[in-house]
């Protein structure tokens, strides 16, 4: 959410419909001209208001995907509607603004910027989200490092009365965005909310106070001050939350190659309404204009958008050829490399871009279908969370997998933790011994029952390694976030695992084969070190045997009984001919074959939001609190162990970490 | 063409055309002297009855090709000219004309005259650039003054000209008004037309007719959907594309196959024959 501050306690002045002529008369009274609402052309349109007769009183708007309608109701209030397809940067970043002239006079050519003449403003009507624009629009054009000269001379020579809004339109998600329905930012000079016999007044700057000084304002009373809040409260519920922006930016960015983009572009005319109606968008163009002769030309800065042919065009083409490209362009900017440039949304949530499209794309839906949030693929439910407690599992039978790795089969299982899905682990544990993260080597809920493969390491793993058939272990789990199996769906899969690594992706192989049509090619490397070291062996048999597969395995050191590949496993596919663009990886061994897995595999093209690892890290509660685990801004344990490549950036490749 | 010392000679043509391209030249007021000294105009038969063989450093091109004499005056223009800019929807697109395109000529020229054995027509309204090569066009019915104006200094200050390759929409909403297909419901082509005419239409509540016809990566088929989901049939839907650039693909691959209006034959036979 963005910054949510009020800047000023609860109104308690109040100003009577009757009086609300003495505000105009104020702002007129001061050389100013007051823009706001009023109904033109079918809309309601912020132009120049005279007097109150030019509000639009008693007027709703109906708005919808692509509609948008007026309608009358019986009653006297001003601004009982949301909001109109004119943004305030008609007023403060006007469409065509002159910005220079050059001259030619004989050898002489001389450049001059045109200095702006900005009109005293009034904006009446502001809402909230409308004011987090103008913020929003003041850290792009008058904050950065560059200023727009234009734009920040008609800022400085404006004021800004916001209104809170009443009504919640059908477009509206303020509320996702973090800017409405109250006004939230600051820079309002004047707040009003408007009930049935009046407005509620607080005036947040000193221009607002000295503004208010002349009303004729009265003491609102707790009465009227609960009216208010009770109707900005039903607008906040009414609008609910449609957008889930918590990691927004990520996830889009991680989803640059959806297939998405192109199905709404069948959808998307590339007209432009959208960035024109929105309150935000900057992008313009310089329009030359000049004399026959060329002597002398006038420079026009014009509201132009990513939408446009022209826009991303250069001598030798389009980088922006398709509607798909800049419709990509568009979202992204907004929700998440805005956020990299200027530090907040590029969105305030005010709807335009629904209501405006001609074809009604409302990007609410197709940010949810684009980045929808993250492992709403429901975690399995958890047992026994919390790090004191322990359910039981029996161990029905054990079986010796490599020297130093033992699977041990459990039954009676709590048929929760036989649920569980690929890639997530249980902790476990024996009386006396910590408790230690075991991934999870086979779940057969319809058993009870899961594996745990156990290489012993250390002196737990050492013991639960050594328990014999009919002892009972403590189980705490399924933990973390496993293999994202969906994102395989229709693709190419490979699968590299080194030595015991083969363990935690046992379960995804089996959700591929018990679902076998889903998935594009399957491919299965695995490197051990010695013919010896390779666990799940029958498995590895059966699976060989099978044409929906492609198996290869290798070792490192051969011994008399090996006949097959000798090398890492990466030599395995290093000459494969197959083509890793539209394929997705999942990955699990020790750290560094599965950097040098990683590398091989970007060579062969596969991107990184489609390359799964699964990370050991020190994990001793399991559910995000003990803090052992944390790698950058991730638990691992709750986060992971599995990451794709892109969430992992440069943690998964730097030492130390 | 403006290196040279010499006055570039421009001549202005038409073909089968309404001449109100032509006119539009003439409503550049305050620049028709000063363009007077910068061309040597040749030919121009709105504003002088003097004619001229060419050859030419500019032609400007009214119109469509409608008959075979315009065929072989066009490739013979063509051969005595630098610079071939065609203006106008009847010369870029074929022009509102070329809705005949969609009936026979037999059955609506002997509907209309009463001698259809004189008239030697082709079966196809055509643009220019369907018999030559095109240097350049002009968009629009009629062509923009500001477009012409920007074109013809360009040439005489040596630059390309800037006409830019946007929907109507952005002059729109630069001017401000609500869209009419949101807040009106109207079948308005601006989402797909190219802009130029400063949005003049959906300025005065309508929706626009596609002047100045298909911009480029025009979604046709997502507006005519639209069309439809406001209560048109397919087939009506497909016959708002059918205006002054209904030959323009792919305006013309959206008009339904019986053509752009109720088929001719039938409607105004079965009238004649009544009176």
């Amino acid at each position: 959410m963005v910054t949510a501050v009020r800047s000023e306690p609860q109104a308690s002045a109040f100003l009577a419909r009757a009086d609300l002529g003495s505000l105009l008369d104020a702002l007129h009274a001061d050389g100013r001209t007051v823009i706001g609402p009023t109904v033109e052309d079918g809309a309601i349109v912020y132009a120049e208001i005279g007097s109150v007769a030019d509000l639009p009183i008693g007027w709703r708007d109906e708005q919808a995907p692509g509609r948008y309608r007026l309608a009358h109701a019986d009653d006297e209030r001003a601004f009982g509607y949301a909001v109109g397809p004119t943004s305030w940067k008609r007023y403060t970043f006007p469409p065509r603004v002159p910005i220079g002239r050059a001259r030619r006079d004989g050898d002489r050519t001389t450049f001059e910027p045109i200095e702006p003449e900005p009109p005293a403003l009034a904006f009446l009507g502001v809402r909230g989200c409308e004011l987090a624009a103008l913020r929003i629009q003041d850290r792009v054009l008058a904050e950065g490092p560059v200023t727009d000269p234009d734009y920040a001379a008609r800022r400085r020579a404006s004021i800004v009365i916001a209104v809170e809004c009443t009504v919640a339109g059908a477009t509206c998600f303020c509320t996702s965005m973090g800017t409405g329905p109250e006004i939230m930012s600051d820079g309002a000079d004047l707040v009003l909310t408007e009930l049935g016999d009046g407005f509620l007044v607080r005036a947040p700057s000193p221009a607002g106070r000295e503004l208010a000084a002349r009303l004729p304002l009265v003491d609102a009373g707790e009465d009227r001050l609960g009216e208010g809040r009770a109707a900005v409260a039903a607008v906040r519920e009414a609008i609910g939350d449609p957008v889930a922006i918590e990691g927004l930016p990520g996830r889009l960015m991680a989803r640059l190659d959806d297939p998405r983009w192109a199905e709404v572009a069948e959808r998307c005319l590339a007209c432009a309404n959208c960035t024109l109606v929105c309150p935000t968008c900057f992008c313009t163009s310089v329009a030359q204009t000049s004399d026959l002769d060329g002597f002398e030309s006038v420079a026009e800065r014009t509201w132009d958008s990513c939408f446009s042919g022209d826009f991303a065009k250069v001598a030798g083409g389009n980088f922006r050829a398709r509607r798909q490209d800049r419709y990509r362009q568009w979202l992204t900017h907004k929700f998440s490399t805005w956020v990299d440039q200027f530090g907040s949304f590029g969105c305030v949530g005010c709807g335009r871009c629904i209501t405006w499209c001609p074809v009604g794309i409302d990007v609410r839906d197709e940010l949810m279908a684009i980045a929808s949030p993250p492992a709403r693929r429901p975690l399995p439910v958890a047992v026994a969370t919390q790090p004191g407690a322990f359910v039981p599992g029996r161990i029905a039978s054990t079986a010796a997998e490599t020297p130093d790795t033992t699977t041990l089969v459990l039954e009676d299982v709590d048929p929760r933790i036989a649920a569980g899905s690929p890639g997530q682990f249980v902790m476990v544990t024996v009386p006396g011994l910590p408790a230690v993260p075991i991934s999870v080597s086979r779940f057969a809920p319809e058993r009870r029952s899961i594996e745990l493969s156990i290489r012993a390491a250390g002196p737990a793993t050492g013991s639960l390694h050594e328990l014999p058939a009919g002892s009972t272990v403590g189980l705490r789990g399924p933990l973390g976030r496993g293999w994202p199996v969906e994102a395989a769906e229709g693709r190419d899969v490979v699968v590299v695992a080194g030595g015991i690594g083969l363990s935690p992706l046992r379960p995804l192989i089996d959700a591929l084969l018990a679902d076998r049509p889903r998935y594009g090619a399957v491919r299965l490397f695995h490197g051990a070190r010695t013919p010896a070291d390779r666990p799940h062996v029958s498995d590895l048999e059966a699976w060989a045997l099978r044409s929906d597969l492609e198996l290869a395995v290798t070792v490192d050191r051969a011994d008399e009984t090996w006949t097959g590949p000798v090398g890492v496993v990466t030599h395995l596919f290093d000459d494969a001919r197959w083509d890793g663009r539209e394929a997705v990886a999942f990955v699990c061994g020790p750290e560094r074959m599965m950097q040098a897995t990683v590398d091989t595999l970007r060579d062969r093209g596969l991107r990184r939001s489609r390359i799964f690892v699964s990370l050991e890290r020190h994990m001793e509660c399991g559910i995000g609190l003990c803090g052992h685990c944390q790698l950058g801004k991730f638990f691992v344990c709750r986060d992971g162990p599995v990451f794709s490549l892109h969430e992992l950036g440069d943690a998964f490749v730097l030492e130390g970490i | 063409m403006a290196t040279t010392t010499l006055r570039p000679r421009v001549g202005v043509v038409k073909l089968t055309s309404c001449d109100g391209c032509q006119l539009t030249i003439l409503d550049l007021e305050d620049e028709l002297l000063a363009l007077t000294e910068r061309f040597d105009i040749v030919d121009f038969p709105e504003a002088t009855s003097d004619r001229s063989a060419g050859p030419y450093d500019i032609l400007l091109v009214e119109g469509s090709i409608s008959d075979p004499d315009q065929v072989e005056r066009i490739h013979d223009l063509r051969a005595r000219t630098r610079l071939l800019v065609v203006i106008g929807a009847c010369a870029t697109a074929g022009g509102i004309q070329a809705m005949r395109n969609w009936g026979s000529v037999d059955d609506w020229a002997s509907s209309v005259y009463p001698d259809p054995s004189l008239l030697r027509v082709l079966d196809r309204v055509t643009p220019v650039s369907d018999h030559v090569k095109v240097d350049a066009e002009l968009r629009g019915c009629p062509i923009s003054p500001d477009h012409l104006r920007e074109f013809l200094t360009a040439l005489l200050v040596g630059r390309r000209p800037q006409l830019p390759d946007e929907a109507v929409c952005l002059e729109c909403k630069r001017r401000g008004y609500p869209c009419v297909i949101v807040a009106g419901g109207l079948s308005c082509l601006g989402p797909v037309t190219r802009s130029g005419c400063g949005a003049l239409c959906p300025a005065f509540g309508r929706g626009c007719y596609g002047c100045f016809g298909p911009r480029e990566q025009p979604n046709v088929v997502a507006l005519t959907g639209r069309f439809e989901a406001d209560g048109l049939t397919r087939a009506e839907a497909g016959r708002r594309f059918a205006g002054f650039t209904a030959w323009a693909e792919p305006f013309r691959a959206a008009i339904p196959e019986d053509g752009p209006a109720r088929p001719i034959r039938a409607a105004s036979r079965g009238a004649s024959h009544a009176r």
